[in-house]
């Protein structure tokens, strides 16, 4: 693949909620087309990361690029006068979001919930949105549940619903936040397949996960975070085979 | 009852279902926009609407028509009889469904409305494509039981000189000297509208049931 800009840029992201510092001073380039996983202990400041990186935490500081052209604010540093709220609203389409708990409308089907901001964000025609949207989900496996409602479905398939929401945007990227934290055991592996096949396929995605295998399987860059800032930047190899600081050691000891 | 008797009251009847028709329609989205901007928290405009929904909540319903009458001429608003019960029984339950749509805005969960923002929708689209289509069903049976006191309200009209069902049943019993079939007839009426009513939001509730694959309750 062309060396491209970073799909996602981070510059001196800083948050605070009232005084207490959560992200101290992040940098991070995600490559296109590449896995990054975001791992650390709880209150390490991952999600609050993420978070950021589509402006649903407006970062105290700092600048987060997409392909090159900043979100959130007009410009670039601290002067930059804030995006209006359409304008910020349009730029976060091309950035779609998994969450924790799903985040599923429930009053739409699962087909509508796929449809729905490509429709009536985007703008497509409905008909060619849904026949993309049934392809989604027969993908991961949920072709027959298309018309079915979401408290009908168990926690790994809302997952891999909210999947397909975030896929059929065709979004630069996915971001991830605790995708399986949510569910059964049982259901981990069902939703973790489905992220992985989509890594092979070469999206760009950010993943925030506790779950050590699968980091290391699929990512390609590890980011290591603790108390706010980044701790480590490296291959899964070199995180695990060769951790650069104390605190990454224990991290990977403990778990 | 002769015919000219019953007929007097179905004229009520009549005005009564015009009345809380027109007044559920007006209301219904007021009280909606009541609990929005509220719900804004925009520094003056909260504070006035605060005391617009205390004020109503706390005058009781003749007053409150009487007031709208009587009272707001004073202050250049002239109204006919039937403008002003109209304006009153609207006032009155526009206060009361804010608070019952203010209750479905704040309990609705924060993370669907992330996830809709996320996903690139702006303040309008969050609400009319995911908020709305939810607490109007999540509502629908609070408000109709506000509709339904509207309806009952109606009789306080009366004080104004709007001839409703309650008041044509008095004057036909008082011309006849027997109360009873007129108030039998009044309260027949009453019954049917009021099951109209409940009966819509029983239907409303089964289908989307049916259409979500719920069990009716």
């Amino acid at each position: 693949m062309a060396e491209l800009e970073p799909a996602i840029s981070a510059r001196g992201v800083c948050k605070d909620f009232g005084g207490f510092e959560v992200l101290r001073d992040i940098d991070l380039d995600v490559a296109t087309g590449t896995t990054t996983c975001i791992l650390g202990p709880s209150g390490s400041g991952k999600s609050t990361f993420l978070r950021c990186l589509n402006w649903l935490e407006e970062p105290s500081a700092g600048d987060i690029l997409i392909q090159g052209k900043p979100i959130g604010r007009t410009g670039l540093g601290r002067d930059a006068k804030r995006m209006a709220r359409n304008e910020l609203a349009a730029a976060r389409t091309s950035i779609a979001m998994v969450f924790q708990h799903f985040a599923l409308w429930p009053h739409l089907t699962v087909l509508g919930n796929v449809a729905e901001a490509p429709v009536h964000v985007l703008g497509r025609p409905r008909h060619e949105v849904e026949a993309e949207g049934r392809a989604i989900l027969a993908r991961v496996g949920l072709a027959e549940k298309a018309d079915a409602y979401p408290h009908t479905l168990s926690g790994g398939q809302k997952q891999r619903v909210a999947i397909s929401r975030a896929l059929a945007m065709k979004p630069k990227v996915i971001l991830f936040d605790e995708p399986t934290s949510a569910l059964d055991p049982e259901m981990v592996g069902e939703v973790l397949a489905v992220i992985r096949g989509l890594a092979q396929d070469g999206l760009t995605m950010v993943v925030v996960t506790h779950e050590m295998a699968f980091a290391r399987k699929v990512a390609d860059t590890i980011v290591f975070m603790d108390a706010g800032r980044v701790r480590e930047v490296a291959t899964p190899h070199d995180f695990f085979a060769n951790p650069q600081s104390e605190r990454t050691k224990r991290f990977i000891a403990r778990s | 009852m002769t015919w000219p008797a019953i007929r007097t009251i179905l004229d009520g009847a009549l005005v009564t279902a015009a009345l809380s028709a027109i007044s559920i329609l007006l209301s219904l989205p007021m009280g909606l926009l009541l609990a929005l901007l509220r719900w804004r928290r925009i520094p003056v405009i909260e504070g006035l609407l605060a005391a617009f929904v205390t004020i109503v909540r706390a005058t009781p319903f003749v007053t409150l028509v009487l007031f709208v009458y009587f009272v707001m001429p004073a202050i250049g608003l002239e109204l006919d009889p039937v403008p002003a019960a109209i304006l009153a029984l609207t006032a009155n339950t526009a206060a009361f469904s804010s608070e019952i749509w203010r209750a479905a805005l704040q309990a609705f969960p924060r993370d669907q409305r992330e996830a809709a923002i996320a996903f690139g929708m702006t303040d309008t689209k969050v609400f009319t494509r995911i908020v709305f289509p939810q607490i109007w069903r999540a509502s629908l049976g609070p408000l109709v039981s506000e509709v339904t006191i509207l309806l009952k309200c109606t009789p306080a009209v009366a004080v104004i000189g709007v001839v409703e069902i309650t008041r044509a049943a008095s004057r036909v019993g008082a011309e006849t000297y027997e109360p009873l079939p007129p108030f039998l007839l009044a309260t027949l009426i009453y019954t049917v509208l009021i099951a109209v009513l409940v009966r819509s939001q029983r239907v409303i509730e089964r289908r989307l049931a049916r259409r979500m694959g719920l069990t009716p309750l």
